[in-house]
């Protein structure tokens, strides 16, 4: 585990923009920090499209929406003076994603939780930071909180939860 | 020059159909136009349209319109058509909305997937001229499992030590069907009461309807285990019970046991899930499975196999 190492996952929400700011502002002034900003794509869900066409423009937009935000954040944390070369961003394909490039590691699309608990262990992020939308326990059940399986299954790591 | 209704029929049945003699459809995007009377042709069947189907909910008929009911024409044998709707809507349950969506792919694929497989409706697709994927249906022959339950004329105690066993024994079959459509990674997507049928002749457990799908991205089974909870419960208990059900069957409110919101659904929260309140004869360990469900709970499923590992040990210690 490396101390110095922040992962940040990002959605693409107000939430985990409120994540990158939070950790923008701890480590500025500060030296030798590396943040990463960390997406795990997921797709729209193939079958609510009529056909493949319609699903891959759908996929393509996804894509185009969180580049912009990965670049719009990571200018960000360069306008509180941290350094571009400690900040850098991943996008993790989902292995079913049309537009895939064949990477080492794609999300199977199982859990978001466990992708990022992922990364983290393998390139050893002391620091995991998420943003929180606050769900009620209904909803938690059904659809599932990524913070909260982070919180439970994250292990060797610190864990931020950015509310 | 294509062939009239009536050429068609002349062809395929030996007594003249005396109803409306309606138009053929090779293209079925309109399915609105289309009604008992008419055939349609796609693949290499003719199928004559008896009727739309109707679903019935508290003594309301709701016309389906995309579904049809129908005579394959080549076998005589009745079959269901569900045409192509695509319908975004938005699901309430309890104070939860959902987006869902009806997708014929995904049921055409989950039909592949189950074909020849007793524990699911059969079927298959194919398309018509325009590409839509229509799904050819077995009619399932029997009475919605429910239903079926709610008519047994006995009381819960009866039905509880004589009934239920093997009730619950078919049901953790039906659960063993939605678990191995997770592990194939798909959802059923819409499990609730009125898609769990038992078949006349076997007594098998049949699921039905498989075009619901909806976008949970870190519990994409959540709903379907929600779901079976709900048909649990309703199996165990032979009905809901909400406080006034509980209040009219004592007769007497000071005879109601001490109830809290944390003994109802974490979801429909009118419905009783402590079970045992009003049934004591109910085993803990049964009731505890139930209790996963309730707004007390701090643990709740997340898969099948979690579930059925807590519900097997329950029809061992009924047996």
């Amino acid at each position: 585990m490396e101390t110095n190492k922040i992962l940040v996952a990002i959605d693409g929400s107000e939430n985990s923009k409120r994540a990158v700011e939070y950790v923008a502002d701890i480590v500025k002034g500060c030296r030798d920090f590396e943040i990463t900003l960390l997406h795990i794509e997921r797709l729209p869900d193939r079958d609510i499209f009529p056909d493949e066409e319609a699903w891959k423009k759908a996929c393509v937009g996804h894509r185009q929406k969180i580049d912009a935000f990965l670049s719009d954040n990571k200018q960000m944390i360069a306008d509180y003076g941290i350094p571009q070369k400690m900040v850098s961003t991943d996008y993790v394909e989902s292995c079913h994603s049309p537009l895939s490039e064949d990477p080492a590691y794609c999300s199977r699309g199982t859990s978001i939780a466990h992708d990022i608990l992922h990364v983290a262990e393998k390139e050893h992020f002391g620091t995991v930071v998420i943003g929180r939308r606050g769900v009620s326990k209904a909803e938690e059940f059904m659809f599932g909180s990524v913070s909260n399986k982070i919180i439970h299954s994250g292990k060797d790591c610190t864990i931020w939860v950015v509310q | 020059m294509s062939e009239t209704v009536k050429q068609i029929l002349d062809r395929f049945q030996s007594d003249p159909y005396m109803g409306r003699q309606g138009k053929v459809y090779t293209d079925t995007s309109d399915f609105m136009r289309i009604t008992g009377g008419d055939v349609l042709v796609f693949g290499d069947g003719h199928y004559l349209v008896l009727r739309d189907e109707v679903e019935r909910s508290y003594g309301v008929e709701d016309p389906k319109y995309w579904v049809k009911r129908c005579r394959h024409l080549e076998s005589g044998q009745r079959r269901l058509l569900k045409l192509v709707f695509y319908e975004k809507f938005k699901l309430q349950m309890g104070d939860i909305k959902i987006t869902c969506y009806r997708s014929p792919r995904k049921e055409a694929r989950i039909l592949d997937l189950v074909r020849g497989d007793s524990r699911f409706m059969q079927g298959f697709s194919a398309e018509d001229e325009k590409g839509n994927t229509i799904r050819v249906l077995d009619v399932v022959m029997g009475k919605r499992l429910d239903n079926w339950i709610y008519g047994l004329d006995v009381d819960h105690k009866t039905y509880f030590f004589e009934y239920l066993p093997k009730i619950l024994e078919k049901f953790i079959g039906a659960c063993e069907a939605i678990a191995y459509l997770h592990a194939n990674g798909e959802k059923h997507g819409d499990i609730r009461r009125d898609h769990l049928w038992r078949e006349t002749h076997t007594g098998d457990y049949v699921w039905i309807d498989f075009d619901y799908t909806f976008d949970f991205h870190e519990n994409p089974f959540g709903l379907d285990i929600f779901g079976l909870g709900g048909l649990l419960l309703y199996i165990v208990g032979k009905g809901f019970y909400s406080q006034k059900d509980i209040i009219r069957r004592l007769g007497d409110e000071k005879k109601a046991p001490d109830m809290d919101p944390a003994d109802f659904l974490l979801v429909f929260k009118n419905r009783l899930a402590n079970l045992q309140k009003i049934f004591p004869y109910i085993p803990k360990e049964l009731n505890w499975v139930l209790m996963h469900f309730s707004a007390g709970a701090s643990v709740y499923y997340e898969t099948v196999d979690e579930f059925l590992s807590d519900l097997r040990p329950c029809l061992k210690n009924m047996g």
